[in-house]
């Protein structure tokens, strides 16, 4: 590979938040775009460039960085991220599309934050140095804190912003010395994940840095009971902000990426744990929709519920399960990634996603109505759609391999999904009581393309799956065939 | 027990660049005193710093850091003077150039009071904090300390009128004398101790004293002494006492940064301390350790009880000054090297942090949290650099930062288990607490009526200079680790050893 293509689709954006500043401020939003579709393009050629039946990691690109602490440059892709470019790519576009008219302060400045906050989601998925991937996580916390504090939706949103940063900046704390201890244990100290993955490591070692890993990934999954931030971040956010928290979900990835193949007999010991921690999240998320009255934070638990599942299948350590978790978090930033860009147009329009204050939505809006149900039924896993391959391989392992708590994840399944429907109910149906909605127009042409794309992506990725998981199988497998020693 | 070894400037040099580089500032601030308040005087300083600052760069680029002695020496024993240079005092020396350089140009953002006996002044810390770090005499040491302590209280006194300013100053020059005389009487312990073990012959220099160590409890002694006089001076709780008042009443940014921008205290341990009394320091690092521990904690909650943003600073510097003390006494190659590369990102950071509230200072007339609110919309560029610093000062990536507590946790996971250091990094994430806490406050809230809001003026030329000098060398050096790291890694590997026996 001549052309660095890694290393251009990383840093893309942050080209883009450069030119910005150069061009003159009206151009700002056309500029944004065009950088944003120059990003997907070269995702897709990411994509298209990446051989499933080759080596497990391709397009690596190798350049020292800090000699004395054999700290490098180092970007690759697998088929288990191969498919996180495009779908970040895409979701970025769509924020951009439902904050088109809505920036008025400083513009420039938040668009900034956002191309720094895709170059560094992207290097997230890129970085095969831990220490490089600790770089690019850490640094995704700047531009969030300042695009929540700074066009927030609520006055108390610093307060949030703050909050959550914290709680991220002490969730790194534990993954900054798991990999420490980790690069500590090789004869020559490194951070190189394919050296890593090579060299097993001492039962002991591997508890320690297991148990840090989780809690450090924990926080950002969020499992339970280290989820407390989210539905405050969702309520605190626009809609078009949390779709890229909650769309792209970073915590699971990084326990699939670093904490399970990196300390595997660990893992395996401990896969109660990570069983258990999964289906707790998942009744809990389920439970929690069921009190909610507002759509935002609803959706913020219903992807808790979601992602507990995820956790839940990746604890059977089958190339199955690791299978059907990647097909989930990916089919979950289309749906909830959706779903909350679909309630800011809704916000946008009414002013409030309290179910209280919206009341009969579905007369005046019948495409966005339409559009947030077949977000959310994908969201539950309804056959037909995107999420249903990865919900039925999750649930497969996971009656395999801890039958009681797959049976829970049924359940909670279920309640999640009448949780949700008696939720959409409210806010849809029934009379329209407020003049808000009642003068509301329904989706604009721009606003028409993103539910277009989103629904076609759904339906289409739901009926016919296969190209997509043959893209991950062969990794899924070398995943589960690494964690045996 | 490893002695000493030196490489003297003849064979690396054809000036004797370390006697330039004391005398430099000194013969600048005699030159801008003597032009008084005329504006040669201003240019004269800012070209004395600009060019203190070269020089500090050619001499880093004279010496070579894989070696294991120190270099460029000098010698003349008929005054006992004796200087060399390693990697660690190189790089706090380029920062102590550094912040005069910057310190210079923030005098004149905006016409302060008699700017130029405010630089004679300036230079003649400079003079000091440079000395300390290049010399290798205890005594020579004290000296300078003495120098650069009267420069600040001269400073302080000279724009001291309010009855909490002369309140403030009293109680630096209390805490600071004793200080000083606790070292110095360290400084004779160890003088005394080595006339004792060689017959009658007194010495205060490096070498000399350790190539015959003190025994027993002239070497507790020694320590103690040495190590508190340090500790008022580093600040080290519970010894900090001076420091809050000094930040809240004494001049704006100028004073606090001559005192804390650079850690000569921590260096001053590192150098003599460890060195010279290795038995009482193997003994009581866990005690000493444990007391920083402590301090993380205890000053991060006393940080959060502030409402003015000085005295909340000055808080800060307390609490990390503990993280430092943790790396030098972890007595493990990377931690030192971790707490030195610390020391000089915390003072950039934070003399970072205090010129932007000086900047904010001269705007609202007030630091106090409470009464500012909503400058981000008018200075958005100080907003951040103010953020960055704080970022820095907590170990972000992409600062220099993160590689030197990353050092610092590798060093104490290796020497005190994982437990504690997850403790001590806890604190960090409490002075990310505060930080953020504050910033919040001054920057981000809302806009009320009354100060801080509309009124408040933009960012001026020079600030954007002051504020963005500082703010490359911390992404620089954060993005560009290796030479730093290439700098101090011999250095710390040296004094390491002498505790792997």
């Amino acid at each position: 590979m001549s052309l660095p293509l890694l290393s251009a689709l990383v840093f893309l954006p942050l080209a883009g938040a450069a030119s910005l500043w150069l061009l003159p401020a009206r151009a700002t939003r056309y500029v944004v775009a065009f950088t944003m579709l120059l990003t997907l393009l070269l995702a897709t050629a990411v994509l298209f460039s990446y051989d499933p039946a080759g080596e497990r990691f391709q397009l690596i690109e190798r350049a020292t960085w800090i000699a004395s602490l054999n700290v490098q440059y180092l970007l690759g892709i697998d088929g288990l991220s191969v498919l996180f470019f495009p779908a970040t790519a895409l979701l970025f576009l769509g924020s951009l599309v439902a904050s088109w008219n809505m920036i008025h302060d400083a513009p420039r400045l938040h668009y900034s934050l956002m191309l720094l906050l895709q170059t560094a989601t992207l290097g997230i998925f890129a970085a095969l140095d831990t220490l490089l991937f600790f770089v690019f996580w850490e640094l995704t916390l700047v531009p969030l804190y300042f695009l929540l504090a700074r066009w927030g939706a609520t006055p108390a949103s610093p307060q949030v912003a703050a909050r959550y940063f914290l709680i991220m900046l002490a969730g790194g704390i534990p993954l900054l010395i798991a990999f420490v201890m980790l690069a500590a244990s090789q004869a020559v100290p490194t951070f190189d994940l394919m050296l890593l993955l090579a060299m097993p490591l001492p039962r002991a070692a591997q508890t320690a840095i297991f148990l840090l890993c989780l809690i450090g990934f924990g926080v950002k999954v969020p499992l339970v009971p280290l989820h407390t931030w989210l539905p405050q971040f969702s309520l605190a956010a626009p809609g078009s902000l949390t779709a890229l928290l909650v769309g792209l979900k970073l915590g699971a990835f990084g326990l699939i990426r670093f904490a399970i193949p990196l300390a595997p007999g660990a893992a395996q010991d401990m896969h109660w744990l990570l069983a258990g921690f999964g289906t707790l999240t998942l009744l809990y998320g389920a439970v929690g929709i069921l009190g909610q009255t507002n759509l935002r934070v609803g959706l913020a638990y219903a992807s808790i519920c979601h992602v507990g599942l995820a956790v839940l299948g990746l604890a059977a350590m089958t190339a199955q399960g690791v299978q059907g978790a990647v097909s989930l978090l990916l089919s979950f930033s289309v749906a909830t990634g959706g779903g909350f860009l679909l309630l800011e147009f809704l916000r946008q329009r009414t002013g409030s996603t309290d179910i209280g204050s919206l009341g009969g939505a579905a007369k005046t809006m019948p495409l966005l109505a339409t559009g947030f149900l077949i977000c959310g039924l994908a969201g539950v896993g309804m056959p037909g759609t995107s999420s249903f391959p990865g919900e039925f391989m999750l649930i497969l392992a996971a009656l395999q391999s801890h039958t009681g708590a797959g049976m829970a994840a049924l359940f909670g399944l279920s309640v999640a999904a009448g949780a949700f429907l008696a939720l959409y109910r409210k806010a849809f149906f029934g009379p329209v009581s407020r003049p808000e909605v009642e003068q509301a127009e329904d989706l604009r042409p721009r606003e028409r393309l993103v539910l277009v794309a989103l629904i076609a992506m759904i339906v289409l990725i739901g009926i016919y799956p296969g190209p997509w998981i043959d893209v991950v199988r062969p990794a899924a497998e070398a995943w589960a065939a690494g964690l045996v020693r | 027990m490893g002695g000493f070894s030196e490489i003297l400037w003849q064979q690396q040099s054809n000036l004797p660049l370390l006697l330039i580089l004391q005398l430099l500032p000194l013969l600048g601030a005699a030159l801008v005193f003597a032009f008084g308040e005329r504006s040669t005087a201003v240019i004269i300083g800012k070209v004395v710093a600009l060019v203190e600052l070269l020089l500090a760069i050619v001499a880093t680029s004279r010496i070579n850091p894989t070696l294991p002695a120190l270099q460029l020496a000098e010698r003349f024993d008929l005054i006992a003077y004796h200087v060399a240079v390693d990697g660690l005092s190189l790089l706090l020396i380029l920062v102590a150039a550094l912040l005069t350089l910057l310190m210079t140009l923030y005098g004149m953002s905006r016409g302060m009071i008699s700017p130029g006996r405010l630089f004679a002044v300036l230079l003649v810390a400079e003079a000091g904090l440079i000395g300390m770090l290049a010399t290798v005499n205890v005594a020579w040491f004290a000296a300078y300390s003495a120098l650069e302590l009267w420069a600040v209280v001269y400073l302080l006194r000279r724009w001291a009128s309010s009855r909490a300013e002369i309140h403030a100053l009293s109680r630096f020059i209390q805490y600071q004398s004793f200080g000083w005389l606790l070292f110095a009487a360290g400084c004779l312990v160890l003088g005394w101790g080595h006339a004792e073990a060689t017959g009658g012959h007194w010495s205060f220099d490096l070498f000399e004293l350790a190539a015959t160590p003190s025994q027993g409890k002239f070497q507790t002694a020694a320590f103690y002494l040495l190590f508190y006089g340090l500790a008022v001076r580093t600040p080290l709780f519970p010894l900090h006492g001076w420091l809050p008042n000094m930040a809240q009443h004494g001049l704006i940014a100028v004073a606090p940064a001559l005192m804390v921008g650079v850690k000569v205290g921590i260096y001053g341990m590192f150098r003599f301390v460890l060195p010279l009394t290795p038995t009482a320091v193997a003994y009581w690092q866990p005690y000493i350790v444990g007391f920083a521990m402590a301090g993380v904690f205890f000053t991060a909650a006393l940080a959060f009880q502030q409402t003015n943003l000085r005295r909340l600073l000055a808080f800060a510097v307390v609490s990390h000054t503990s993280l430092l003390v943790i790396g030098v006494f972890s007595l493990h190659e990377s931690g030192i090297q971790g707490a030195v590369l610390l020391a000089a990102n915390f003072g950039l950071a934070a003399t970072g942090m205090w010129f932007i509230v000086g900047f904010v200072f001269r705007r609202t007339g007030t630091t106090e949290l409470n009464e500012l609110s909503g400058l981000f919309e008018r200075i958005p560029f100080l907003a951040i650099a103010f953020l960055v610093f704080g970022l820095a000062i907590v170990g972000m990536p992409g600062t220099p930062g993160f590689d030197a507590a990353h050092l610092v946790l590798e060093a104490s996971i290796a020497t005190f288990g994982a437990l504690s250091t997850v403790a001590a990094a806890l604190g960090n994430v409490a002075a990310a607490g505060f930080l953020l806490w504050a910033f919040q406050r001054a920057f981000m809230s809302p806009h009320k009526q009354g100060k801080g809001g509309q009124d408040v003026d933009r960012t001026l030329p020079m600030e954007y200079l002051v504020c963005g000098i500082a703010l490359a060398a911390i992404l620089a050096i954060g993005f560009f680790t290796e030479p730093w790291l290439r700098l101090t890694e011999t250095a710390s590997q040296v004094a390491a050893a002498r505790y792997h026996r």
